[in-house]
């Protein structure tokens, strides 16, 4: 007998593979469970070899399929094959997919077609009536494609899950029995999938074996009810077991912290702890390697983390019970401490941040899930909290393998939702951590990415905590096309006179810095260069007796300096190669400088934009081999960009991890006319004034002259 | 037509020319990070944001509000300028803003109820909105949000676009997003891509008398981002397809458009796409191709299909079997960006033209399309199947979305347009004609670069207005002045699209006129010798042939910089 399940997602393979294992094993059957991953588009030999898995597999499940290529094919497949007998599964896709659902006498396909009233009254022959009828509607609201309209959608679909974890009681009433056992049995199916514990998804596959394929071994099958875990919790890798409150988790920490060394000794002070969002799946189903190698990373920068469970339609729940405390509740053991971060303050309602960061790990948007996103609530909910929303990437559908491989990096289902979506929640820093290997059967760590995104995440609390006067920053200016009278380009914005506001609100801030005399002094001494220790600039080739030179100015713990060009001014061949391009040892010194002499904690680019972000190297997704990548290092960056060019800062934002400061473009006025083209208007009204045809004539010749001096066309 | 009559068409149609300069919006000046915005006078911009009809923020375009109360035909709007009822309401609502500007929102609503019969409750929605603006213009957080994020806090996302297409894009100071790329195009987009889109059509038939064979469109992630996919719909639209949406609502299917229903043959277009759109909207471009596809398979007479007539072409001349002759969408290799084509005119190290637009497909000539198994295929060099598809193009089109960016602000413009123009000029042996379209009006309007490089120069580079709002910035406005003659200068070398007169009149007044000359000699003398070498690049590269007496003076002008200057 053969099961193929074709899925998206990084949690399931593991569990599938040890289900088969185990119901081989403790049942003496000759299962066999195939699986594809759809999460990217397959060539025609690789959709030949799922057809092949399909024609000979008696129970089919598809889930969280969305695509729309993989996903038309398999509709036409299926819609092909509609007489052949074969259980039909589908969970949680696409409502064209959803549709397809087949199980003996259920048909979605009908079943979303009649209308709910219908469904009612079939239903209400059965025990089981008023439960059976919601879920049908339910299930047939799916399958239209109806959707909530925002906000609401996240809500019902979580509470949705709340109900499914009753519903396994709730079955027993039902009779098993017809269409409507069927499903009920569908329900089931989703119980155990919803649960996706090792033991719920062996259990899952023995129900459709035991109820869609004729075989006497199978009658005897006793199938354990779900195991039910919670919706949100605690999660931590070297815990017994999750924590369904903050305070049970402290106490574990408490006592835990003191055995590894690594770990800080401020236990979970606000200020020191990171706050994670993971996907519950992953942790339910034991595929969570590469969370833990994140998990431990971080720790091992000597700050504390809360990695919560959440409920991927919303994750203000996980944040609300776990990274929230009330000031002066009696439950917060962490109450006294006043500020968290650099001072932030106490919202408005008593709420208190108990992380000083949120990273999620989830993929998808922080308010409504992978199917649709509610931005606005989400952006509410982290304004008022006022901490950093970081949103990291686990290459779940699609292979680190194929990840390496690509010169895009991610593929554009992983881009839409796992980049593009939770950037429009404020999202930054989408880096590659982790992800499914090509070979084995669950997400594995990409420890030097994990390592490298540990630390920017210190870099960022560092910026939190540190006294002002210890902080270093660099702020970089351009100068294109490199010419001593192009220094401080950017568009729309006057730079010199803005680093100089800049500046002086740094000291203001308290920030180590001499103020120069004003914004003309300030590009002076950066064209001159200030000391021995760097370049006037620009120079010609940043390099000088074989040394590298670092064109810039440092006042201070502020470090000016202007980001050396292409170098294609040494060497004008570059520009005809079609591809490539790697900076010059200028450009990359530039950054080494930034990174490890002068040490900056922050690097401020002025203004749009730079070169850095759009050297070569993955699209989106970048890996330690990308020159963007490479040239960041671990330092935060924060981007001051126009307004008005969204498109291009994106590339900034996802290549070079960029912060966006959108500045307001010039002002803008009507044209209005001048010299020749002012008299003319003159002339052309007169001419319109006068009757007189002699007049007209004289004021006509006059306008000619006018219209040839201003070299204006005839009609 | 007797010659009165033809003396008072040519003033008018000269009239007409002036209103389209006065009109035009400009930035005037820079801006400085943390300021309010120097507005003056907030009239102009505000006019043009009530010009559009804004749903989102439940408000009406006012032009349409008084010609609806005054029982016009809004058609009217969208005519030519010139015409007394479109001046009548433009009048009335400059008066109502002016009045805006003056007092509040409720008095300019019950000045335009007097005046025009527009009901209060209809325009005050309008007038409210403008308020916000208003005051979110006179306060600026930048430099807080700057320090809110040297100190780690939250940075509060927000959409990039400009004021007038989108005000939510105030306040500043925040982290600027792009969009869903699955969302575009949208439906407004294609709507009125429809419309810019025929318009390019009318205008290629007016001069040439028949549909070109084969057009070129550049695609720029910036307009599409703002305009949530105009050029995407403009492409469908040409080669008569729309899209379709999914049950979740994207856009990951195209469908015909019958040709009884389309009333044109199918255009052929070959979309030449930036790094940028690239990375930005990888399903849009999967949906382009597709859509190509789809139309070059269609069973319909070659005439009325121009696709499946090329790409029948190449295959039955064995130049390329039918996955590799429907090849339409091309980019840069994966994870590179740019042309280079603006480096190479920057630095002026090339030799001839044509280099520039061999250039152009050197870098762009990665196609992002299937292979014959079906398989997406990631961009692969293929500068035989663009430049196969090249030889056939007669137009070439971009779409401009902006009044802040323009094509003589940046280098882009030209390295994009220029450069496959220059491409096509060499590999169909014909010079394209070249287009673009002003889409930031309510009312779109084709332009031929030609016409657009002097509008841009009269509103531009020569409007004292523009200038001296550049050098209140002292040293960076005068690099501005020295971009943007650089920047016309690259319209020459890529498509020789600039009137001498251009040259002679940017020499005259930032060159010959000693007192602007030595305000700019204080201010950066640096640019002001790139200035200077620019026109006489101009000269040397044949663009323009002054007087001796000028050349003269330009030599010295830069011999004496040199002696000044390159101390260092």
């Amino acid at each position: 007998m053969k099961v193929t399940v074709l899925y998206v997602g990084s949690s399931l393979l593991a569990p599938l593979r040890r289900a088969e294992g185990e119901i081989n094993r403790r049942h003496g059957l000759d299962l066999l469970v195939a699986t594809h991953n759809f999460g990217s588009n397959f060539t025609d030999d690789e959709w030949g070899a799922i057809e092949n898995d399909l024609n000979e597999s008696e129970v089919v499940f598809v889930i969280h399929v969305m695509d729309g290529e993989n996903a038309a094919r398999l509709i036409s497949f299926l819609d092909r094959e509609r007489t052949k007998k074969r259980a039909i599964i589908v969970i949680n896709c696409m409502p064209d997919l959803m549709k397809r659902t087949r199980m003996g006498k259920l048909d979605l396909a009908k079943l979303s077609g009649v209308s709910r009233k219908g469904a009612s009254r079939e239903a209400s022959e059965t025990e089981g009536k008023h439960l059976l009828s919601a879920v049908t509607s339910w299930i047939g609201r799916q399958a239209r494609g109806s959707r909530a309209k925002s906000g609401g959608n996240g809500r019902g679909r979580d509470k949705y899950l709340k109900w499914a974890e009753r519903l396994p009681n709730l079955l027993r009433f039902v009779p098993n029995a017809g269409r409507v056992g069927d499903a009920r049995n569908y329900l089931l199916l989703m119980s155990y999938f919803l649960q996706p514990t090792p033991r719920n998804i062996e259990s899952m596959i023995l129900l459709a074996l035991k109820n869609y394929i004729d075989d006497e071994r199978l009658l005897a099958i006793e199938i354990p009810p779900p195991e039910a875990l919670p919706s949100v919790a605690i999660y931590h890798p070297d815990a017994p077991a999750l924590f369904e409150s903050f305070n049970a988790y402290e106490v574990w920490h408490s006592q835990f912290k003191g055995q590894r060394p690594t770990s800080n000794g401020s236990g979970l002070a606000p200020n020191s702890t990171i706050g994670l969002l993971l996907m519950r799946p992953q942790i339910i189903s034991n595929s969570r390697r590469h969370y833990d190698a994140l998990i431990r990373a971080i720790e091992d920068e000597g700050l504390s983390v809360v990695p919560a469970i959440s409920t991927l339609m919303d994750n203000r729940e996980a944040c609300e019970r776990f990274f929230i405390t009330r000031v002066g509740s009696r439950k917060s053991g962490v109450s006294k401490i006043e500020t968290t971060g650099n001072g932030q303050p106490t919202t408005d309602n008593g709420r208190k941040p108990r992380v000083s960061q949120i990273v999620s790990l989830t993929g998808f948007s922080f308010v409504g899930g992978p199917a649709m996103n509610d931005s606005e609530a989400a952006s509410e909910y982290l304004r008022e909290l006022n901490i950093p929303y970081r949103s990291l990437v686990s290459l779940d559908a699609q292979t680190i393998e194929s990840w390496r491989e690509s010169f895009t990096g991610l593929n554009p289902v992983q881009t839409g939702m796992q980049v593009a979506i939770p950037e429009i929640d404020g999202a930054t820093e989408p880096f590659v951590f982790g992800g499914i290997p090509a070979r084995g059967v669950e997400p594995a760590a990409l420890e030097d990415r994990c390592v490298r995104a540990a630390r920017r995440i210190r870099r960022w609390h560092r910026l939190q905590t540190a006294p002002r006067t210890e902080l270093k920053i660099a702020l970089v200016l351009y100068c294109f096309p490199p010419n001593k009278g192009n220094i401080g380009t950017a568009a729309d914005l006057d730079v010199f006179a803005s680093v100089f506001d800049v500046l002086s609100k740094l000291k203001a801030e308290g920030y180590e810095v001499p103020l120069p005399d004003n914004a003309d002094a300030l590009r002076q001494s950066l064209l001159n260069g200030n000391s021995d220790e760097f370049e006037a600039a620009p120079g010609a080739i940043n390099t000088k007796d074989g040394e590298l030179l670092i064109q810039g100015i440092k006042l201070g713990n502020i470090f000016i300096g202007v980001q050396p060009t292409f170098g294609y001014e040494d060497d004008p061949m570059r520009l005809l190669m079609s591809k490539g391009g790697t900076p010059h040892h200028g450009f990359a010194a530039f950054y080494a400088y930034l990174e490890k002499v002068f040490k900056a904690d922050a690097v401020v680019h002025v203004g749009t934009h730079g070169a850095m972000e759009f050297m070569p190297g993955k699209q989106v997704g970048l890996s330690s081999e990308c020159w963007p990548d490479r040239l960041i290092g671990e330092l935060p960056n924060i981007y001051i960009y126009s307004v008005n060019n969204p498109s291009e800062g994106t590339i900034a934002k996802r290549r070079s991890y960029a912060e966006l400061i959108s500045y307001l473009t010039p002002p803008i006025e009507n044209a209005g006319l001048y010299k020749g083209l002012a008299t003319l208007k003159e002339l052309i009204e007169s001419y319109r004034r006068v009757v007189n045809q002699d007049e007209r004539e004289r004021i006509f010749k006059a306008i000619e002259e006018s219209r040839k001096e201003l070299n204006l066309g005839l009609c | 037509m007797n010659r009165f009559a033809d003396r008072d068409h040519q003033v008018s149609f000269l009239a007409e020319q002036l209103v389209e300069i006065e009109q035009r919006l400009i930035p005037t000046g820079l801006h400085v990070f943390g300021r309010a915005a120097e507005l003056k006078e907030k009239a102009d911009l505000l006019r043009m944001v009530a010009s559009f009809e804004r749903p989102e923020h439940g408000a009406r375009a006012l032009p349409a509000l008084v010609a609806d109360a005054l029982g016009l035909d809004p058609d009217v709007l969208s005519e030519e300028p010139n015409n007394e009822t479109k001046e009548l309401i433009d009048g009335m609502v400059a008066d109502a803003i002016s009045r805006f500007c003056e007092k509040e929102a409720a008095h300019a609503a019950g000045w335009l109820n007097s005046k025009a019969s527009v009901k209060v409750e209809d325009s005050l929605q309008t007038f409210k909105l403008l308020e916000k603006i208003s005051e979110q213009l006179d306060l600026n957080h930048e430099i807080e949000s700057l320090m809110r994020a040297l100190r780690g806090e939250y940075i509060e996302p927000g959409p990039g676009a400009d004021i007038v297409q989108n005000p939510f894009v105030l306040p500043t100071g925040r982290n600027t997003h792009a969009v869903n790329p699955y969302s575009v195009p949208s439906r407004t987009a294609f709507d009125r891509a429809q419309f810019t889109a025929d318009a390019l059509l009318r205008r290629y038939l007016d001069e040439h008398g028949r549909y070109p064979r084969a057009m070129a469109l550049v695609l720029w992630g910036l307009d599409n981002i703002k305009t949530q996919g105009e050029g995407v719909a403009q492409a469908l639209w040409l080669l008569g397809v729309r899209p379709i949406r999914d049950a979740l609502n994207r856009a990951t299917e195209v469908e015909e458009i019958p040709l009884d229903e389309l009333q044109r043959p199918r255009i052929d277009v070959v979309m030449t796409v930036s790094g940028i759109f690239r990375d930005l909207f990888t399903p849009t471009m999967a949906l382009l191709d597709k859509a190509v596809r789809r139309v070059a398979g269609l069973d319909e007479p070659p005439e009325m299909n121009y696709v499946r007539r090329n790409v029948s072409e190449s295959v039955e001349s064995g130049t390329a079997d039918f996955d590799d002759a429907v090849a339409r969408v091309f980019s840069n290799a994966p994870g590179n960006y740019g042309t280079n084509v603006n480096f190479m005119v920057m630095q002026s190290a090339w030799e001839n033209e044509a280099a520039l637009g061999d250039l152009f497909v050197t870098r762009k000539c990665f196609a992002y399309t299937r292979d014959s198994k079906g398989r997406t295929v990631e961009g692969h060099e293929a500068p035989e199947l663009m430049n196969d598809a090249l030889a056939r193009v007669e137009a070439t089109y971009q779409n401009i979305d902006s009044f802040e960016v323009g094509i003589t602000d940046v280098d882009h413009y030209f390295e994009y347009l220029g450069g496959i123009s220059k491409a096509v000029e060499k590999r169909s042996q014909s010079r394209p004609s070249i287009y673009l379209s002003d889409s930031l009006s309510p009312q779109t309007k084709i332009r031929s670069l030609e016409e657009t490089v002097r509008l841009e120069t009269r509103t531009k580079t020569l409007n004292p207005k523009w200038y001296e709002g550049m050098l209140k910035h002292g040293f960076r406005g005068v690099a501005e002045i020295e971009n943007h003659v650089a920047n016309t200068f690259g319209w020459s070398a890529t498509a020789d699209a600039v009137d001498p007169w251009i040259y002679t009149e940017i020499s005259k007044t930032f060159l010959l006129d000693e007192e602007m000359f030595n305000r700019l000699h204080k201010l950066n003398p640096h640019s002001l010798q790139s200035l200077a070498k620019r026109l006489l690049e101009a000269h040397d590269r044949g663009y323009w042939n002054p007087d001796e007496e000028v050349l003269e003076k330009l030599r010295e002008i830069i011999f004496q910089l040199e002696n000044k200057v390159s101390v260092a």
